[in-house]
């Protein structure tokens, strides 16, 4: 489904536009003769095709419940894995809350010196302190144990993977729409199975963590591998080097740097998911967010959100600081700074030119190894830090919630009517289209019309069949509340993101001052927006859809910006020469150069509007995500599961037509 | 043959009819073109980049294939030691028949007979110039201190002494491609493989590495299939040209056999530009006349004599010069007209 599938006999493009707006009249009148002869009641899916899976379902989850000590499937499968996984888990937080806090500061700041010097290593520090004056050490280390441990897991599923499937083709065509669907598919969708499979605790919010971050890994090693230099391969090949030789020996250490951004990829992936993890137990800071969010407490979900934003930045640089590592550095021109000399130095002096070139060129790593070493050894023998101190507080708590209920107990004559006025005039009426004045089959041809102008019959055909299968598990009414909700949010965002985005592009000034706010909006997770965002408008749709909104804004900006940016300047120049106003070159020259790069952002919009819809779910946004929230929450397996099914063959279909649409244009 | 004795060893590599085709069933394409049952036209998006190509290379042996780019040249040597699989044909290596060789087999020949040095150099960016150097030896298994001298050996040779502990990105181009060099020679190959190894270069430089070829050329006497679309430079370093086109050899022969003789225009347009003074040997132009005593009163030439080195005595002494063999006797003469004859473009 790449282009268009469907080639007409016709090449004249006139021809092509009339059968097109044929098809368009001739479905808008199916639609109209639909809505006004299908009988009043009921426009609802048929109930009585329901495929009924949910009893199966939970007689399954019965079954697991009840054998999951004693049948093989578990004795030595799931249960062994879980155990290993949760031991590495064990280890990595071990490893963080032994130590006194003091040794982790110095770590981190080590790290961060080693990684970009001075100021990275003051925030790496600064970031972990600010986490210990807030009272949550020990939740940012869970966090971080949690991270370590998954990327533990992607790299070691993730590298093979992407190893072999840089070797055959085959299978890289085989593996990529799994990875695709592990991108779009939202990660409410896995959770039920996951936890079902591995239990409640730890180890099921590593593997959902994990599904969800594994494929940059696996992605950009594949990418690496065939990136690497052919002619270099050639080389290798024709001096007799077995395959598995040229692929240690040259493909592996010449994809390192892709490799490494797949590891830093993964890591933000996965911070991605820390506080949606903790719905099924991951603890740590998503946790912490949870529990501010069902107390309210704008406070203490802003400080947790601070320090996930820090933690994001912090290992964002450190990973990012791994990929710029020149590994093929000639000795010599490492930096010099307070790291360089001392102990390696000294060996160094002392060794042959062959031999001192690794403390050379190593040896600010290994005098911070031994910086650290010495600072656990004098821990352990005379500080004794232990835990950071209780009585070292700073709150933000007490001034952010008196700001949020002086909003929410002032500012009522603005949010009231706002929040009325998106409910009476566009989340009801278009949720009452799709549900009430428009029977189902109309919802179908719309749909499958839709898929055939972007991307062909196959797509029509496909997407035709994803919504029926909608309808047969059971989830038409809240798959069309979802999708009234998630059409609505992405027009709201793409009305505002399109003039942002070409405002930003125009004007080098709004961009820098657009720029941190769309920083912060992309790293803090959309739980803590949330929670002021309820406050001020109270439980029900209107917050979800804002929080949707302000969660897609900043990837459609940031595209359609990079869009027009990337027009090439010497079109934009040509343009010019000839006279056209800004605003011309504008509308003829840089928007329809841009277009595809637009589609890519509504596309993104699309996907990420979804992952949110079901998050507003949780606030009493009605449709599939209160129906996989409650499936999680009261252990209902197989009303989970059919929400989640809905939930990702919508997501399927949406992604799928922007995609094509965004791939139709020239 | 002016440069090599004439030998009667058996020829050190063979291609007897080589095919390439690129595409998705190169085999059945290659079966209907056999039979003749298909139109040239209806290729479905095959691609053939050798056609049926046969030559043979004797021991000791400069090479030269000399096309422009696309004509297939490139794919006919990565066919000899296989890099590229061929899809047809016979490829002798000392009566061995490469194509049907076991992977076992091939790999040994790539480990100890054949090296290749590529256009772009193939340098492993990673390692250091004293590992990419000792690369051969390290996959064929020799000890890291073993494989290290003779690297360093090899470095010495091609003129890098002292750059053994650089990586290759800190190197020139020109010394970049020598380390590729002494990388083919330090498996110490019979046969050695180039695939334009020096079009990357700048003309100086590429100059600087032609001579130095030639020097090492001289002392270690390898067969070598050298690849280039420069006529310059295959006149310069072949003992044979072979001209491709379309896949396709045009015409093989010695350098002089080309330029007085060039089979068709093709052919002729790369000799037109070629400096016959250069490539033109008295042998060419002389007059022949039966075994006499030489005069001594006036120079003589041998029949190896290039055209360019017997002007400036004709203009000292007149013409004719006479032309000696070996054991001193008059073969033959050489007069202006003939050597201005020659020298002028036809």
């Amino acid at each position: 489904m790449t282009t268009r599938s469907h080639s007409l006999p016709f090449a004249q493009p006139n021809f092509r536009l009339f059968l097109q707006a044929l098809i368009w009249v001739g479905t808008a009148f199916g639609i109209g003769l639909l809505a006004t002869t299908w009988p009043a009641v009921p426009r609802d899916f048929p109930e009585a095709w329901n495929l009924g899976l949910r009893d199966p379902l939970d007689a399954f989850q019965r079954w697991v419940v009840a054998n999951r000590a004693s049948h093989p499937v578990f004795a030595f499968g799931f249960t062994p894995l879980s155990s290993w996984i949760d031991h590495a888990l064990r280890f990595f937080e071990q490893a963080l809350l032994r130590p006194g806090w003091p040794a982790l500061l110095l770590l981190f700041a080590l790290l961060g010196y080693l990684a970009a010097g001075v100021r990275l290593s003051l925030f790496c520090a600064g970031s972990l302190l600010l986490a210990g004056l807030f009272g949550l050490w020990e939740p940012t280390m869970q966090t971080l144990a949690l991270m370590l441990a998954t990327l533990l897991l992607a790299i070691l599923i993730g590298v093979p993977l992407g190893m072999a499937a840089a070797a055959s083709d085959r299978l890289d065509r085989l593996m990529r729409p799994v990875l695709d669907a592990m991108q779009t598919i939202p990660a409410f969708v896995y959770l039920v199975p996951v936890m079902l499979l591995f239990g409640i605790a730890r180890v099921p919010a590593v593997i959902a963590t994990l599904i969800y971050a594994l494929p940059p890994m696996i992605r950009l090693t594949n990418l690496g591998i065939r990136q690497s230099n052919q002619a270099a391969v050639e080389a290798a090949q024709s001096f007799g080097a077995t395959r598995w030789q040229i692929l240690r020996g040259v493909q592996l250490p010449l994809a390192l740097p892709s490799i490494l951004m797949g590891v830093n990829q993964t890591i933000m992936m996965a911070l991605g998911m820390v506080v949606i993890a903790a719905m099924i137990g991951a603890g740590g800071l998503g946790r912490e967010v949870l529990i501010a969010l069902q107390r309210l407490n704008v406070g203490r979900a802003l400080e947790a959100g601070l320090i996930i934003v820090c933690v994001a930045m912090l290992l964002d640089r450190l990973s990012a600081a791994l990929t710029r590592i020149d590994f093929a550095a000639p000795a010599g021109t490492q930096r010099q700074d307070l790291l360089s000399g001392w102990v390696a130095g000294a060996v160094a002096a002392r060794l042959s030119t062959e031999r001192a070139y690794y403390f050379q060129a190593y040896g600010r790593l290994i005098n911070a190894t031994l910086l650290f070493l010495a600072f656990l050894l004098l821990d352990a023998l005379i500080f004794q830090f232990g835990n950071f101190p209780e009585t070292w507080r700073l709150g933000l708590r007490e001034p952010a919630n008196a700001v949020v209920i002086w909003a929410r107990d002032n500012l009522y004559f603005v949010t009231g009517p706002l929040s009325d006025g998106i409910v009476i005039y566009l989340l009801n009426p278009s949720r009452d289209l799709l549900l009430n004045h428009l029977p189902w089959p109309a919802i179908i041809l719309a749909v499958a019309a839709l898929a055939y102008t972007s991307g062909g019959l196959r797509l029509a055909l496909g997407s035709a069949t994803g919504m029926a299968l909608i309808g047969l598990l059971g989830m038409w009414t809240p798959a069309m509340e979802t999708l009234s909700q998630v059409i609505l949010m992405v027009l709201l965002t793409v009305a505002i993101a399109v003039p942002l985005g070409l405002l930003a592009a125009q004007s080098p000034r709004f961009s820098a001052v657009l720029r941190p706010i769309l920083d912060l909006l992309q790293t803090i997770p959309a739980f803590v927006y949330l929670v002021p965002v309820i406050m001020l408008f109270n439980i029900g749709r209107v917050p979800g859809l804002i929080a949707a909104v302000l969660y897609a804004l900043p990837p459609g900006i940031r595209l359609i910006q990079l869009g027009i940016e990337t027009v090439p300047s010497v079109t934009v120049e040509a343009a010019e020469s000839f006279g056209s106003s800004r605003w011309q070159t504008l509308i003829k020259v840089q928007i329809p150069q841009a277009l595809p790069s637009i589609m890519l952002a509504i596309n993104q919009i699309i996907v990420m509007v979804l992952a949110m819809v079901i998050i507003a779910g949780l606030v009493g946004g009605a449709g599939l995500g209160i129906e996989a929230v409650r499936g999680l929450a009261r252990s209902e397996t197989g009303r989970g599961i059919e929400a989640g099914l809905a939930i990702m063959i919508l997501a399927i279909i949406l992604d799928r037509i922007t995609q094509a649409w965004a791939k139709s244009k020239p | 043959m002016n440069r090599i004795t004439p030998n009667m060893m058996p020829p050190k590599i063979v291609c007897r009819d080589v095919w390439k085709i690129f595409g998705r069933a190169p085999r059945r394409i290659f079966k209907a073109l056999a039979s003749e049952s298909m139109q040239h036209e209806s290729m479905e998006g095959h691609i053939i980049a050798v056609r049926g190509v046969s030559f043979e290379v004797r021991t000791g042996e400069t090479f030269v294939v000399m096309g422009l780019s696309g004509s297939g040249k490139s794919t006919l040597i990565r066919c000899i030691s296989r890099i590229t699989e061929p899809t047809h044909g016979e490829i002798l290596v000392d009566g061995q028949d490469v194509l049907r060789m076991r992977p076992l087999e091939l790999r040994e020949l790539r480990r100890k007979r054949v090296s290749m040095v590529f256009q772009h150099f193939g340098l492993f960016p990673h390692r250091r110039v004293i590992d990419n150097v000792a690369y051969g030896l390290e996959v064929r298994g020799v000890p890291r201190p073993k494989r290290r001298e003779r690297a360093t050996e090899v470095l010495a040779l091609v003129g890098l002494e002292g750059w053994e502990y650089h990586f290759p990105r800190q190197l020139s181009g020109g010394m970049q491609q020598r380390v590729g060099l002494a990388r083919a020679l330090a498996v110490d190959p019979d046969i050695l493989l180039f695939d334009e190894p020096f079009s990357a270069l700048d003309p100086l430089i590429r100059h600087d590495m032609q001579g130095e070829l030639q020097r090492l050329q001289a002392t270690l006497q390898k067969t070598s299939i050298f690849i280039t679309h420069d006529f310059t430079e295959a006149l310069k370093l072949g003992d044979k040209i072979a001209v491709m086109r379309h896949g396709q050899i045009v015409q093989v022969g010695t350098p002089q056999e080309l330029v007085i003789n060039p089979i068709n225009d093709y052919v002729g347009a790369f000799v037109r530009d070629a400096p016959r003074g250069r490539v033109l040997t008295a042998q060419a132009v002389m007059v022949s006349c039966p075994l006499t005593p030489t005069s001594t009163d006036r120079p003589t030439i041998s029949a190896q004599t290039y055209l360019d080195d017997l002007l400036p005595l004709m203009a000292a002494y007149g013409d004719p010069v006479a032309v000696t063999d070996d054991d001193g006797l008059t073969i033959g003469h050489v007069d202006r007209a003939g050597v201005l004859k020659a020298l002028i473009r036809e």
